[in-house]
C-alpha cells in the first residue's frame, strides 16, 4: 500500500502554548506592578480575563474552522502581543499621573483579533484571492495614495503616512503591503514561468519580455514612487525587498537576488549623497556618539541596552522611558533592558519560528499562489522584524517601521493580526490530509503511472513458452510496486487487478 | 517585595519565557516529516471540491473520454462507448473488429481512478499505441492513437 504524508492537527500542544503564551504576558504585566508598588495593577482581574478570554477564543475559533492551520503561529503571536502590551503597560507607569495607552492598546488587540477571525471564519481558502490580481493592485495603490489626499492624511514625525478618520488615525501602508503581497503573489503564479524562461539574454542573465515583466513593473514603480514622495523609508525598503524576492520565489533565478541586492546598495549611496535625511541616519548609525542631540534616541536605547546587561533589570525596574517613542519603534530597546539579551533572543526565537513555519508551509504547499503568497508574507514579515530590530541595535541604519505585534498602534496590529489570518489559512491548506489527488490535466499521462508499473506482469503476459490461460494470471496478481513516493502512484495498482480476472486467454489464433 | 523574591521571579520569568521557545521547537521537531499513513487511511477532512482556478484552455484535457473511434479498418466510422471497459477481440462478448490480424482476446480497455488504461492480452500481432507496442497496462488518453492490425482507433469525448 502507498503512503502519504499527513500532519497531525496538534491541538493539545497548540492549547498549552496557548495558555503558555498567555500566561508570559500576564506574567510581565503583574510583574511590573509586583516589582514597582509591591502589589498588582490595579484593575489586574479585568486585564487577565479579557486577554485571556480573547486569547482563547481565538483558539478556538481557529481550531474550529482550520483545524490543521499551523499549532505554533498562533502562542507565538499572542505571546509577541502579550510581552509588548506589558511592555507598554509599564511605560505608561513612567508618566505621571499614568497614560492608559496599554488600556488602548488592548482594545486595538481585540479589534485586531476580531479581523483575524473574520479572515479564519470566511475565507477559508486563500485561493479565492488569486482572482482578483489587478483589483489588489488598484487596491493597494489606493491604501498607498490616502495619506496625501488633503483633509484625511497628515504628516507625523516627518513621513506623511497617516490617515485621520475622526478621533482614529491609521497608516494604510500596513495594510497595503498586505494587499500587495496578494497581488504579487497571483500575477506571479500566472506569469512566473514565462518571466524566467521567455526573452532575451544578456551576460548570462535572462531578461524577461517587457510584456511580461511590465505591468508588474508600473505598480511597483508607483508605489515606490508614493512612498519616497511620502518619506517613508522603512516601507519603500520592505516593498522594494517584497517585491524583489517575490520575483525570485517564482522565477527561482538568483540573479533576481542579486540585482536586488545591488540596487539597495545604489539607492543607499544615492539616498545617502542627494537626501539630507537619509545622512542623518547613516551618521546616527555609524557616529552616534558625535551628536549627542540629534541622536539622542539611538543613544539612549544602546545605554539601555547596556544596563539591562545579559538578564535584564527586571520588569519595571529599568528606565526604558528615557528613550524617546519607545512604545512603538524603540519597544525591542525597552524589552532587551529589562529582559536583557537572554529574554530579547527568546523574542528573537519567537519571530524566527513564525517565519520558519510559514517558509515550510510555503514549502510543502502543492499549488504555486500559495506557496509565494506563504514565502512572500514571510519574508516581508521577517525583514520587517530585521530592519527594526537590526535599527535599534545599531546592526543596520535605523528606519521607522513598527515592531510586529509588540509596538503601540492600532494599524500596525490589525494589519498584523490580518496578516496572521492569511497565514493561518494558507497553513491549513497546506497541511490538511489530501486524499482526493487532485487530477490535473492530462492526470492519466502522470508518468508515474507508466513507471511504477513492474514489468513482471508485462514479462508474464509475453513468455512465448507459457501462452496457456494458467500461468499469465498468478505472475500478474503479485504487485510488487517499489513504495512509491507520493500518494498519486497508489492508483497504479488499480488496472492490473481490474484486468487480472479476465485471465483465460492465450490462444492466438490469427 | 524582598530583593531576593523580586531577583527569583525575573529569573522564573526569562526561564518560562525559553522553556516556551524550547517546547514550540519540539512542536517543530516533531512535526518535521508529518506522518506516514497508507493511502486509503486519509479521509478528506473537508469534501467541499477545490476551487477552481480558472483556466479555461485545460478543462477540454481534464474530461474524461467516454467512446472508442475506429478511425480506419474493416469496421471505420463506428464508435462503442467505453463505460467501465471494453474487451477486444474475436470472443462472442468482444468488440470484434473483424482484422485479421486481431487474436481471440487481444486487448483491454479498462476504467482507472487516473483514467483510461489500454493493456496487450498477449496477443500475437501486439497492440500499438502511437505506433510503438505496448507492455503492460499503458494510459490512453484523447491525444493517443490505439493500433491493432490493420485497424486505428482513437477515444474522444
Amino acid at each position: 500500500m502507498d503512503d502519504v504524508v499527513v500532519y497531525e492537527r496538534r491541538s493539545v500542544a497548540s492549547f498549552t502554548l496557548v495558555v503558555f503564551a498567555l500566561a508570559l504576558g500576564l506574567g510581565g504585566y503583574v510583574l511590573v506592578g509586583l516589582n514597582q508598588d509591591g502589589q498588582p495593577p490595579a484593575d489586574w482581574p479585568l486585564a487577565v480575563a479579557v486577554w485571556a478570554g480573547l486569547g482563547l477564543v481565538s483558539w478556538g475559533v481557529v481550531r474550529w474552522r482550520l483545524p490543521y492551520a499551523d499549532p505554533l503561529l498562533l502562542p507565538c503571536v499572542l505571546l509577541l502581543n502579550g510581552l509588548g502590551m506589558a511592555m507598554i503597560y509599564r511605560l505608561d507607569q513612567a508618566t505621571n499621573p499614568p497614560m492608559q495607552s496599554g488600556r488602548l492598546q488592548l482594545g486595538w488587540a481585540a479589534a485586531a483579533v476580531a479581523v483575524m477571525l473574520a479572515v479564519v471564519v470566511f475565507l477559508k481558502d486563500h485561493r479565492r484571492l488569486q482572482r482578483y490580481t489587478y483589483l489588489w493592485f488598484v487596491l493597494g495603490l489606493g491604501l498607498l495614495l490616502l495619506p496625501l489626499v488633503p483633509g484625511i492624511g497628515f504628516a507625523n514625525h516627518g513621513a506623511r503616512v497617516w490617515i485621520k478618520l475622526g478621533t482614529f488615525s491609521f497608516q494604510p501602508g500596513e495594510v497595503a503591503k498586505i494587499v500587495l503581497s496578494i497581488a504579487f503573489a497571483a500575477y506571479l503564479t500566472e506569469k512566473g514561468d514565462v518571466l524566467a524562461k521567455a526573452g532575451p539574454r544578456l551576460l548570462g542573465l535572462t531578461l524577461p519580455r517587457m510584456r511580461d515583466l511590465g505591468p508588474i513593473a508600473v505598480m511597483w514603480g508607483i508605489s515606490m514612487l508614493i512612498l519616497v514622495f511620502e518619506t517613508d523609508l522603512g516601507m519603500s525598503l520592505l516593498f522594494f525587498s517584497l517585491f524583489v524576492a517575490m520575483v525570485y520565489i517564482a522565477t527561482r533565478r538568483s540573479s533576481w537576488a542579486i540585482l536586488g541586492l545591488l540596487l539597495v546598495g545604489v539607492m543607499g549611496f544615492l539616498g545617502y549623497t542627494y537626501l539630507g535625511h537619509v545622512r542623518v541616519r547613516f551618521q546616527a548609525w555609524l557616529q552616534p556618539f558625535s551628536n549627542y542631540d540629534q541622536n539622542w534616541q539611538i543613544i539612549s536605547a544602546q545605554f539601555g541596552f547596556a544596563s539591562g546587561g545579559l538578564l535584564g533589570t527586571g520588569w519595571g525596574l529599568g528606565r526604558p522611558y528615557l528613550t524617546p517613542i519607545a512604545k512603538s519603534d524603540f519597544i525591542a530597546a525597552a524589552l532587551g533592558e529589562e529582559l536583557g539579551l537572554v529574554g530579547l533572543f527568546a523574542i528573537l526565537l519567537v519571530y524566527l519560528i513564525i517565519v520558519a513555519r510559514v517558509l515550510r508551509a510555503a514549502l510543502i504547499t502543492r499549488e504555486t499562489f500559495g506557496a509565494l503568497l506563504a514565502a512572500g508574507l514571510a519574508f516581508v514579515f521577517g525583514l520587517q522584524v530585521f530592519i527594526i530590530v537590526g535599527g535599534v541595535t545599531r546592526l543596520l541604519p535605523l528606519t521607522g517601521l513598527t515592531t510586529p505585534f509588540m509596538s503601540q498602534g492600532g494599524s500596525s496590529l490589525i494589519s498584523n493580526y490580518l496578516l496572521l489570518g492569511l497565514l493561518l489559512t494558507v497553513t491549513h491548506q497546506a497541511r490538511k490530509p489530501q486524499a482526493q489527488i487532485e487530477t490535473d490535466e492530462f492526470s492519466s499521462l502522470h508518468d508515474e503511472a507508466t513507471t511504477a508499473i513492474p514489468a513482471v506482469a508485462a514479462a508474464g503476459v509475453r513468455t512465448p513458452t507459457s501462452p496457456s490461460s494458467a500461468s499469465p494470471a498468478p505472475t500478474r496478481t503479485p504487485q510488487v510496486t517499489t513504495p512509491a513516493p507520493t500518494g498519486r502512484a497508489s492508483d497504479v495498482d488499480a488496472p492490473t487487478q481490474a484486468i487480472a480476472p479476465q485471465a483465460p486467454f492465450g490462444g492466438d489464433a490469427p | 517585595m524582598s530583593d531576593l523574591l523580586v531577583l527569583g521571579l525575573r529569573l522564573l520569568f526569562l526561564a518560562l519565557l525559553w522553556l516556551f521557545v524550547l517546547f514550540a521547537v519540539n512542536v517543530i521537531r516533531t512535526d518535521l516529516f508529518g506522518r506516514r499513513v497508507p493511502a486509503s487511511d486519509v479521509v478528506a477532512w473537508d469534501a467541499a471540491p477545490p476551487v477552481p482556478v480558472t483556466r479555461p484552455r485545460r478543462r477540454a484535457g481534464r474530461r474524461l473520454p467516454s467512446q472508442l473511434k475506429i478511425t480506419s479498418g474493416p469496421r471505420a466510422g463506428l464508435t462503442v462507448p467505453l463505460g467501465e471497459g471494453i474487451l477486444i477481440g474475436r470472443t462472442p462478448d468482444a468488440l470484434d473488429l473483424n482484422d485479421q490480424f486481431m487474436s481471440t482476446t487481444h486487448a483491454t480497455i479498462t476504467l482507472t481512478p487516473t483514467g483510461y488504461v489500454v493493456e496487450d492480452l498477449g496477443s500475437t500481432n501486439g497492440t500499438l499505441l502511437n505506433e510503438s507496442r505496448i507492455v503492460g497496462p499503458t494510459p490512453l488518453t484523447r491525444t493517443d492513437t490505439l493500433r491493432i492490425g490493420r485497424t486505428t482507433m482513437t477515444v474522444d469525448k
